[in-house]
Parts: C-alpha cells; sequence; structure tokens
C-alpha cells in the first residue's frame, strides 16, 4: 500500500481499493494494539469532537488548526455514521496515524460499533460503494481497538460519552478489557454513551445507554484524580463547543451544519503547554457535485426494491 | 384481550422473525397497500364526494391537535439547552395524552371506552417522544395504526369514500401538523441515518405519494432534481411536497449530497416501479427493523403473534430522567396487558440483575 497515494485518493473523496482498505486496517490493528485503554498526550494537542463522515468538514478542521504535520490532534471518537463520507473520514485518520503515530490519538466513540453503523449508515454507505460490506468488518475490527480515553499532562481526561458510575479513576479505565465490541452496560459503555447534565447525582439516560451526570460526579472525579477538566463530545453544540460546571467539562462537536439541517458553527480545543484553552470555530464548506462523483458506484443494493 | 392496554412486545431477533410471518403484520401491510391503491392517479384535492362524517369527524380531531400546539408556543429567548429540541414540545404531548381520549370519544361517540383505550396510545404515539423531542417513522407508524384500528371499529369503510379520503384529507392534514411539530419544537430525526435515510422524518409520503404520481404522463422520478417541477407540484402530490420540505430546510447542498437514497431513487425510469418498491422498502426498513418495532404497539385490533416476549418494561413514563434511587418516589408500578410490570427504573435495576433483554440503545 502507498500511503501517500492513498491519503491522496482519501483527500479527494476518490475510491479505495477493497485491498488498501484491508492492509490499512491490519496495520493499525497492529498499532493500536500497543497503545493504552487511556492514552498519554503531551501539549500542545487539539481536541476534536464529532466527525460523522463530514470529510470536507475535517478537511477544514485540519487546515484551520495547522495541520497534522504541526499540530499533535487527539479525536474524542464518532468519526462514522450519517455522513456521505464516512468510510474516506476515517481511513484518513487511519492514514494520518499511521503516518504520524505519535501526533494523532483515536478514542472510540458509541458510533464505532458494529451493532450502531449497521444502523445508523456506515454499513450501508459501505454497501452501496462497494457491493459488499468487506470494508465495514475490517473497520469494525480497528474499532475494537481504538482508545477509551486520553490523559493530557496528566490534566485534562479525555473521553467520547463521559463518567461512569463503575469508574472512580482513571486507573479502573486502564483495567477494562478494551477489544471487543462495545457492551451495552457496564464502564466501557458508560464512558462512550454518558452525558452531563444538570441532575443531581447519577440518572438513567433517555438514550438507553449509559448515565446522566452532573456537576457533583463532575468535581468528585476531578478532585479524585487530581485532574481540572473533562473534554468530551457526543452531543451536538449548536455554538461548536459548551462549558459546564464551571468550566470543568467540555463539550467539543466538530461537525458543522451537522446533517445538513442543524444550522450549527463546529469547533476545535487547542490546549497549550499552560493549559490554556484555545477554541477555533469553523463552518461548513460548501459540497459541490462533479467533486467525489466518482465514488459512487453503479453497483446500488438499496435500488434491489425498485428493480 | 379484553381491557389490557396496547403494549410493546418486540424485544428480540426471535420476536421479530414471529412478526413478520404474522397475520397482524400481514393485515397492517394490507390496509396501506389499499390506502396506497385508493390515491393513485390522484392529486392531493382529489378526494372523493361526499366526505364521511368519520373524515370529518377525524379531521376535527386533528383540528384540535393544531389547538393544543398553539397553546405552548415555543419561548422567545433561548433557553440553553443541551439537546437540540424545544422543551415546549414536552408540554404539547402532556396536555395531548390527558385529552387523548375526551378527543377521541368527542369525534367518535359511537366507540366503547375500551375501544377508545385501545385507540388512544397510537394517538399520542404520533406526534413524536416525549422525553428525547424527536420523531422518526416509528411514529409516522403509529397514525397508521391509529387508522387501522378506527377501520376496525368499523368507523371507517373502505368499501366507500374513505378508502381514498383517508390519506387525502386526515393523513394529508397529520403530515401538515407534524411539518408544524418538526419545525416549531425543532424536533431531532429519531435515530437518524443521516444522508443515508430515505428522509429524516417520514416514509408514508414518500409511498402514497408515488402511488399519485403512478399513472402520470409526464413527471417522471428525474423531476425531483427540477426545483421548478418540484415547486410547482409540492401542493399537489406528496412525494414533491416532501422534495419541497427537504429542499427548503437543507439549502446548502443538492439532494445528490444530502440524499443519495432519493438521488438513487430519481434514477428509476417510472413512479409504478417506484411506488411498488417504496412498499418493499417499507416493510424492509420500517416493518422489520427492530430498532423501530421495540417500540410498536400490540392491542386488540393489532394482535400480538403468538410467542413472542412477554412484555418487558414500561417506558411510557413521565418522569422524565428519573434518578436511580427507588425510594425518590418514581419506583410506581404501570399496567400492561393486564400484568403488573415495573416501572422503568426498577425494570432498568432488574434488568441489570438478571441481564434480561435491554433495548437497542438511540442515538
Amino acid at each position: 500500500m502507498n500511503l501517500d497515494h492513498t491519503l491522496e485518493l482519501l483527500r479527494q473523496g476518490k475510491h479505495i481499493p477493497e485491498e488498501t482498505v484491508y492492509s490499512l486496517c491490519l496495520e493499525l490493528q497492529e498499532l493500536l494494539i500497543n497503545e493504552a485503554n487511556v492514552s498519554y498526550v503531551d501539549t500542545p494537542v487539539t481536541i476534536c469532537g464529532d466527525i460523522h463522515g463530514q470529510l470536507h468538514d475535517l478537511l477544514t478542521l485540519f487546515e484551520k488548526s495547522g495541520g497534522v504535520e504541526k499540530t499533535r490532534y487527539i479525536f474524542l471518537g464518532d468519526f462514522v455514521d450519517r455522513g456521505f463520507y464516512s468510510l474516506e473520514s476515517f481511513l484518513l485518520l487511519l492514514c494520518y496515524k499511521l503516518r504520524y503515530p505519535d501526533r494523532i490519538t483515536l478514542i472510540r466513540g458509541n458510533h464505532e460499533t458494529r451493532q450502531i453503523t449497521k444502523v445508523y449508515g456506515f454499513y450501508d454507505e459501505v454497501l452501496r460503494k462497494y457491493g459488499n460490506c468487506n470494508v465495514w468488518r475490517y473497520c469494525c475490527e480497528v474499532f475494537d481497538y481504538l482508545s477509551l480515553g486520553a490523559i493530557i499532562n496528566n490534566k485534562i481526561f479525555c473521553v467520547h460519552g463521559g463518567l461512569s458510575p463503575d469508574v472512580d479513576t482513571l486507573d479502573a479505565i486502564r483495567g477494562i478489557d478494551r477489544k471487543q465490541e462495545v457492551p451495552h452496560e457496564g464502564p466501557m459503555c458508560d464512558l462512550l454513551w454518558s452525558d452531563p447534565d444538570d441532575v443531581e447525582t447519577w440518572s438513567l439516560s433517555p438514550r438507553g445507554a449509559g448515565f446522566l451526570f452532573g456537576k457533583n460526579e463532575v468535581d468528585k472525579f476531578l478532585h479524585g484524580n487530581d485532574i481540572e477538566l473533562i473534554a468530551r463530545a457526543h452531543q451536538l453544540v449548536m455554538e461548536g463547543y459548551k462549558e459546564m460546571f464551571d468550566g470543568g467539562l467540555v463539550t467539543v462537536w466538530s461537525a458543522p451544519n451537522y446533517c445538513y439541517r442543524c444550522g450549527n458553527i463546529a469547533a476545535v480545543l487547542e490546549i497549550d503547554d499552560q493549559l490554556q484553552r484555545n477554541y477555533t470555530i469553523f463552518e461548513a464548506v460548501q459540497p459541490q457535485d462533479g467533486v467525489g462523483n466518482a465514488i459512487i458506484p453503479t453497483k446500488k443494493p438499496q435500488m434491489d426494491y425498485f428493480l | 384481550m379484553s381491557d389490557a392496554m396496547p403494549c410493546k412486545r418486540l424485544l428480540m431477533k426471535r420476536d421479530l422473525d414471529l412478526w413478520e410471518s404474522s397475520e397482524t403484520r400481514a393485515h397492517l401491510v394490507h390496509f396501506i397497500e389499499q390506502l396506497a391503491d385508493a390515491v393513485r392517479g390522484r392529486e392531493n384535492e382529489q378526494y372523493d364526494l361526499p366526505i364521511s362524517a368519520s373524515v370529518e369527524a377525524l379531521m376535527g380531531l386533528l383540528q384540535q391537535v393544531r389547538g393544543v400546539i398553539e397553546r405552548h408556543p415555543v419561548a422567545k429567548k433561548d433557553a440553553p439547552a443541551s439537546r437540540f429540541g424545544k422543551v415546549e414540545f414536552r408540554d404539547f404531548y402532556d396536555e395531548l395524552r390527558a385529552e387523548s381520549a375526551s378527543l377521541i370519544t368527542g369525534a367518535f361517540p359511537q366507540l366503547t371506552q375500551n375501544q377508545v383505550r385501545q385507540l388512544q396510545t397510537y394517538l399520542e404515539e404520533s406526534w413524536g417522544d416525549k422525553r428525547r423531542i424527536d420523531y422518526g417513522s416509528g411514529h409516522e407508524l403509529n397514525f397508521m395504526c391509529f387508522l387501522y384500528g378506527l377501520t376496525a371499529y368499523k368507523v371507517f369503510d373502505l368499501g366507500g369514500t374513505d378508502r381514498a379520503n383517508l390519506v387525502l384529507k386526515p393523513f394529508i392534514e397529520y403530515l401538515k401538523i407534524m411539518r408544524v411539530l418538526e419545525t416549531e419544537y425543532w424536533l431531532e430525526p429519531a435515530g437518524s441515518h443521516g444522508v443515508w435515510g430515505l428522509d429524516d422524518y417520514h416514509f408514508l409520503p414518500f409511498l402514497f405519494g408515488a402511488f399519485q404520481l403512478s399513472t402520470h404522463k409526464h413527471l417522471k422520478p428525474l423531476s425531483i432534481h427540477n426545483e421548478e417541477v418540484v415547486e410547482l407540484f409540492a401542493d399537489k402530490y406528496l412525494y414533491f411536497g416532501c422534495i419541497h420540505f427537504i429542499n427548503s430546510v437543507k439549502t446548502t447542498a443538492t439532494l445528490r449530497w444530502h440524499s443519495p437514497m432519493l438521488d438513487d431513487i430519481s434514477g428509476v425510469k417510472k413512479w409504478s416501479k417506484v411506488a411498488e418498491g417504496m412498499v418493499k422498502m417499507y416493510q424492509a426498513e420500517v416493518l422489520s427493523k427492530l430498532p423501530i418495532m421495540q417500540h410498536f404497539y400490540f392491542s386488540d385490533f393489532l394482535l400480538c403473534p403468538e410467542g413472542v416476549s412477554a412484555p418487558d418494561n414500561v417506558d411510557r413514563d413521565d418522569d422524565g430522567c428519573s434518578t436511580l434511587e427507588p425510594h425518590m418516589g418514581h419506583a410506581t408500578w404501570g399496567d400492561c396487558c393486564g400484568i403488573k410490570i415495573p416501572s422503568a427504573i426498577a425494570a432498568t435495576e432488574s434488568n441489570r440483575q438478571t441481564n434480561r433483554h435491554k433495548p437497542l440503545p438511540f442515538d
């Protein structure tokens, strides 16, 4: 596999041969298996939220935030589903990870699972682009190896969803056997599914997975682990980011005009060496007909209904 | 089944298999096909005369639903909220739920008390999810079940003018109300597949709409890409109305990008093929999908197939996001199909202990 060539194709939203995806995913598993459940990351670093297959916006993100040649990144998960280019977005991040292993940390989101991607678009996208689901299967194998979180300078905890009543310490996360499909309950599930809310204590989540947690739980976790911030994604924020609980938690959202309908702006959060927070916001780029259309294949399984 | 309230029963793949081969499902599909066939070749305004008293009564009921919306306007200043939807939707839902029995009795006094009880769940669930403030094809299906139930109770007569009018009058009015709800309260698309879904909210207007167009001499499926045509026919045909709505919401890209499924379908040569395909697709993508059908209600006119799971829990509790402490006052017991079953909190606790089935999570 020629990494530079693949990267170039991906940036243009062009078709990637099945064999290339296979070997890329295999290499990534070998790389990711050595990473900890909670990766250590040094400042300066830029934290990015949900992407959801919005490739053009992901390219804008890199452009506006310095680019992977100069900047260290943490992605908080939800690379796939709903957008037109879930596959290309995920593969682009994998290629960067392979090229610059120390500059990209990929955290698993609640969409990086077999069950969820079968429902929310990624599976259908692959089927439409390849006529079979092999590529989806290769990607799912990589999902199982993604980190569950990251810790920046031992002071900022990064996770996709939020906290879990089963997790008091970072060590509790380090003890999880992460290399599996995300379970329906328990600490690994909660980390990927939970949401902060204005609640007194752990509460049921309307999502049907994970929990709602409030300022009390956040304060306790920050104090108990001697950290000052929880950075998470998982929820659309119209302004791109939102701090809660006296700045103890922040939601970062990086998919502008989500699903072409939400009209939101997107943000990334840069943490400098003094742990100061600098937000960069960006808007959606207009997709154009005639660009990327080459990837639309002649095989369209959904069309079977209409034959 | 007597006086039991409608309840959810499809919890796992095995249940879905039983459902798929059930008579109940076949009857429901047949009902939808009958309505679809009745609007073949008709424009929205080409309903049959005379309009029956029952259809008029249902239109009156829907008018009152509009009234409920008007009583719960969205507050001008935007309260900070983590979710996208407007919380006033919950007040709308609560009032509708409180009024549903009297709305049905008022419109159809001939129904027995039990018949009203059977119907009211479907009416209440037709407008979206209270807690999540979202809406999808599963909620839309509830309205179809409501019409199905009224027909089963002989309120409507598919042998007469009701057959076409059910779509052209109440269903279209329902759709119009849904557009108001979607735009007023910013309902999120439930379980959205993003660009990989047919539509953010609806399915049936595409199905009925394709039947409307299936005999049209000039309009082709490709016409959805022609903005002038779409605008011209948005009020005449449901399918174009839907495209028009999407175009008005998604202004930064063309259908090719934000709706690749509709783009694919526009490549089909004839509307009649689209219509046939929509029925197949509806059965596969809505009636056979567990994330949707796990919320489907069975009742005494939509009988639960033999052998599916016993009712598992109630997720119609009003308490929103309750705490996990059972002593906090939320551990009430609900009544479903005559069997005492625990509240959502207690159900979650017992699920935790016994590792029983857990519904597919929402995102």
